[in-house]
């Protein structure tokens, strides 16, 4: 739930006064064109805007986390934040390790134990599809993998945590039709257990995944669907 | 003019060369006076033909090694603030802080510890007159810091944005993305900046030889006093130029070509090595 | 556990930084407690009267202008011997060695930036002391010994800031020149140089503070604790490094000791300056090292 929020980096106001409530456990698209705001609002969501430095915020951002309404800035650290609300970008971006250590490590730094983080790397490895195709080779390095693969790792990683919103920036736009449709699959089993937010330029993707979808134009959201 | 440009960087390769035989030659009568085994390990005693450097081989090392151990956390430690923990505007200052620093001269180092430092310690620790191993070390570990933090933050600096990004995505806060990702990955360059001081630490000369006494015999404690090698070669400049003893500053000299050689082939090393350990 | 290892890493950090600044701090709160009520005149004049010294050249025989002047001349001077082999070599390195060649005088640029200065100084002696057995009537200990064996020292700054500069720049701004005609060497000294002119001055100025900081290489090439007369190349000198260090073990009474601390804060002074300068011009601190050395003081 964002409430009348806006967004100034450098002098220079980039989202005016969106107000935007999403339900849970669907699938819930931004598009717009290029420019328009879409990555920045996301990086609000999970305060990733703030490792940026000289952004300012206005207004209030809320939502129902561990099954209690939260004002995600005074009541979480960003850290805490983000353990609730995943992201995964455009470009995959694999940690410079082996895939199993990719998948530990949201897990470690939760404190989860060695036996936990072996069952649940093999349990998000099958929710992202990938299970059976890495499962020999889970201690290769993880840049190895190509484009579709590593994005469906970065997916598994960011589920790992069991996150109940997952912010998609563009998630496919770096793929080839293939790899894209298998992920749009997953989009759409993932938004039945929690809430997806998804910005996408791709009208055929949007319409075939989402349940609700907003536009952004210059800093600007209204809703569509 | 290309030959002019050819011709400058030959001259300069051959002044560097030339270095090195000039210490080789010049130190030859000593080579040859006795065995070089014995120079090196043996005591230092003019007035009974002993012209061994092996004190001030000792007295480089201790000094060098406890400038380490104090520069090396030192550095870490503000490095870690500098590239991780510190925000925005805070970071530039620091870093602009910690370069102005660099410019510190080493005689105004020494100057200032001559008259506060040495009699602290003389006074703590009740035992040498305070020109020690530990004076030198302290202050050489502060002189080096800069150079080093400026490395470290460097190589912190370097990791990939990508996958900083990704941790900070996954929850990591500033400490755990530098414990668990930003220093596994940054460890050649971090590896590099505390060769480097190293280096920097057995090439000073005056924070030795204003501050740890330049005693002849082998330092035996932390408390004691020593002689480094640049020591040596600042102190018998004055004894007359044909003798054995003036020779032996060459042999000096010679000793720290070689260990200056030695820490660029291993700065060399370790960047080759950790990069063919990178998949891209 | 971990958490408390990465809370611990958090304290130490900090409190390396609280030392570290409490460490400088107390250095500069040092030197200025002691230059307080230190007549700069005199500091600097003794008791030549200012402007005979300055305009008529009257031998300052207590005050350190002598030795500033020293400083700054020697370094000039060496900075101007230095900069013409080093920014060539260092676009040697960027734009026609070979690889071999590339290696090799990689290699010995990293040697010498990471040669003690005092080794350096110690080669200048025996050279100067060769040349002199060889031709008696060449000149002993002076500023011009000490000048070249400065410019040696320095030669790696200058060297590996040309070569980073000219390295960086975009391949589209290397070929517009060929295209027009111009020749390599035209390329680099119409085009390249000049785009990088900031950065090269800074090399420059880093040099020089590098230089007017150096007390080993002087030391045993010309400089001495006393030459009040007017200053000339061939002549020994003073210079405030040495005077500091000269001061540290023959000061005779708290006056002396405080003209010290005044070298010290003025020398300090002068080098910060440089160093400083040099920051601001340069536009990336270009000091990476691939197996190529951060310059060693």
């Amino acid at each position: 739930m964002v409430e009348q929020l806006s967004f100034s980096l450098g002098g220079r106001e980039l989202l005016h006064d969106i107000s935007m409530e999403v339900e849970e456990n669907i699938v819930c698209a931004v598009t717009g064109p290029s420019g328009s705001g879409k990555t920045t609002f996301l990086s609000l969501l999970n305060r990733l805007s703030e490792e940026e430095e000289g952004g300012e915020v206005c207004g209030r951002i809320r939502m129902v986390l561990d099954g209690k309404l939260v004002d995600i800035h005074r009541h979480l650290t960003p850290s805490m934040l983000r353990r609730k609300v995943a992201m995964v970008f455009q470009n995959p971006d694999p940690l410079p390790m082996s895939i199993r250590r990719n998948i530990a490590f949201p897990l470690r730094l939760r404190g989860w134990k060695r036996g936990k983080i072996a069952e649940r790397t093999e349990e998000v490895l099958r929710m992202a599809h990938l299970y059976d195709e890495v499962k020999e080779r889970l201690n290769i390095d993880a840049r190895r993998l190509s484009g579709g693969p590593q994005q469906r790792l970065c997916i598994a990683r960011a589920l790992a945590g069991e996150p109940e919103i997952l912010l998609l920036d563009e998630p496919t736009s770096s793929l080839d039709r293939e790899a894209a449709d298998k992920i749009e699959t997953l989009i759409e089993e993932l938004g039945k257990k929690r809430t997806v937010i998804l910005v996408s330029h791709h009208e055929a993707q949007i319409k075939r995944v989402a349940s609700q979808v907003w536009r952004m134009e210059d800093g600007r959201l209204s809703v569509v669907e | 003019m290309t030959r002019l440009i050819r011709a400058a960087a030959m001259v300069t390769g051959i002044c560097t060369i030339a270095v090195f035989f000039m210490m080789l030659i010049l130190g030859w009568p000593l080579f040859s006076h006795g065995h070089l085994l014995a120079l090196l390990v043996g005591g230092w005693n003019p007035g009974s033909g002993q012209f061994g450097i092996l004190p001030m081989i000792a007295g480089s090392t201790a000094i060098a090694g406890g400038a380490l151990l104090v520069g090396t956390p030192l550095s870490l430690g503000v490095a870690f603030v500098t590239a991780v923990f510190a925000r925005g505007r805070i970071r530039r200052v620091l870093l602009s802080c910690v370069r102005l620093m660099s410019g510190v001269p080493t005689v105004v180092y020494g100057f200032v510890a001559l008259i506060y430092l040495v009699p602290f310690i003389r006074s703590q620790f009740h035992s040498g007159s305070g020109f020690s191993i530990l004076t030198s070390s302290l202050v050489l570990g502060l002189l080096i810091s800069p150079t080093m933090i400026v490395l470290f933050v460097s190589a912190l600096d370097g990791v990939d944005p990508r996958a900083r990004r990704a941790a900070a995505a996954l929850g990591a806060t500033p400490a755990q993305r530098l414990l668990y990702l930003q220093l596994s990955e940054a460890l050649p360059g971090l590896l590099s900046g505390v060769v480097m001081g190293l280096g920097r630490a057995m090439g000073d000369t005056f924070i030795s030889l204003m501050l740890a006494g330049n005693s002849i015999n082998m330092p035996g404690g932390v408390l004691e006093s020593a002689r480094t090698l640049t020591a040596h070669i600042a102190l018998v400049m004055a004894v007359d130029f044909h003798s054995l003893e003036f020779q032996s500053i060459y042999l000096c000299g010679f000793v720290l070509y070689l260990f200056t050689f030695m820490l660029v082939l291993i700065l060399r090393a370790v960047n080759h090595r950790f990069q063919r350990g990178r998949v891209q | 556990m971990k958490r408390f290892a990465e809370l611990l890493l958090v304290i130490f950090s900090w409190l390396a930084l609280l030392v570290f600044a409490a460490s400088f701090l107390s250095i500069f709160v040092v030197l200025l407690l002691r230059v307080r009520g230190l007549d700069a005149v005199s500091l600097f004049f003794g008791d030549t009267p200012p402007v005979d010294a300055l305009l008529h050249g009257l031998p300052v025989f207590d005050g350190i202008y002598p030795a500033l002047l020293g400083t700054v001349s020697v370094v000039m001077v060496a900075v101007l011997c230095a900069v013409l082999p080093g920014i060539f070599t260092g676009i040697y390195l960027a734009e026609f060695a070979g690889p071999w060649a590339h290696r090799i005088v990689n290699l010995l640029v990293d040697v010498l930036a990471g040669l003690p200065s005092i080794v350096v100084g110690l080669a200048g002696f025996s050279f100067m002391v060769l040349l002199h057995n060889l031709f008696p009537g060449a000149p002993g200990p002076c500023m011009a010994w000490s000048a070249l064996a400065l410019g040696f020292l320095v030669l790696p700054y200058l060297v590996r800031t040309t070569e980073t500069a000219l390295q960086a720049i975009p391949a589209e701004l290397r070929r517009t020149a060929p295209t027009l005609g111009a020749t390599k060497v035209q390329n680099i000294f119409f085009v390249l140089l000049p785009f990088r002119a900031k950065d090269l001055l800074g090399g420059v100025i880093l040099a020089t503070g590098r230089a007017a900081e150096d007390t080993a290489v002087i030391m045993l090439t010309g400089v001495v604790a006393s030459a009040p007369g007017m200053h000339s190349l061939f002549k020994q000198f003073e210079a405030l490094p040495f005077y500091i260090y000269y001061m540290s073990s023959q000061y005779r009474d708290l006056a002396e000791l405080q003209y010290g601390f005044g070298a010290s804060v003025t020398l300090l002074l002068l080098c910060g300056l440089f160093f400083a300068a040099a920051f601001l011009l340069q536009s990336y601190v270009s000091f990476r090292f691939r197996g190529s050395s951060w310059l060693q003081k």
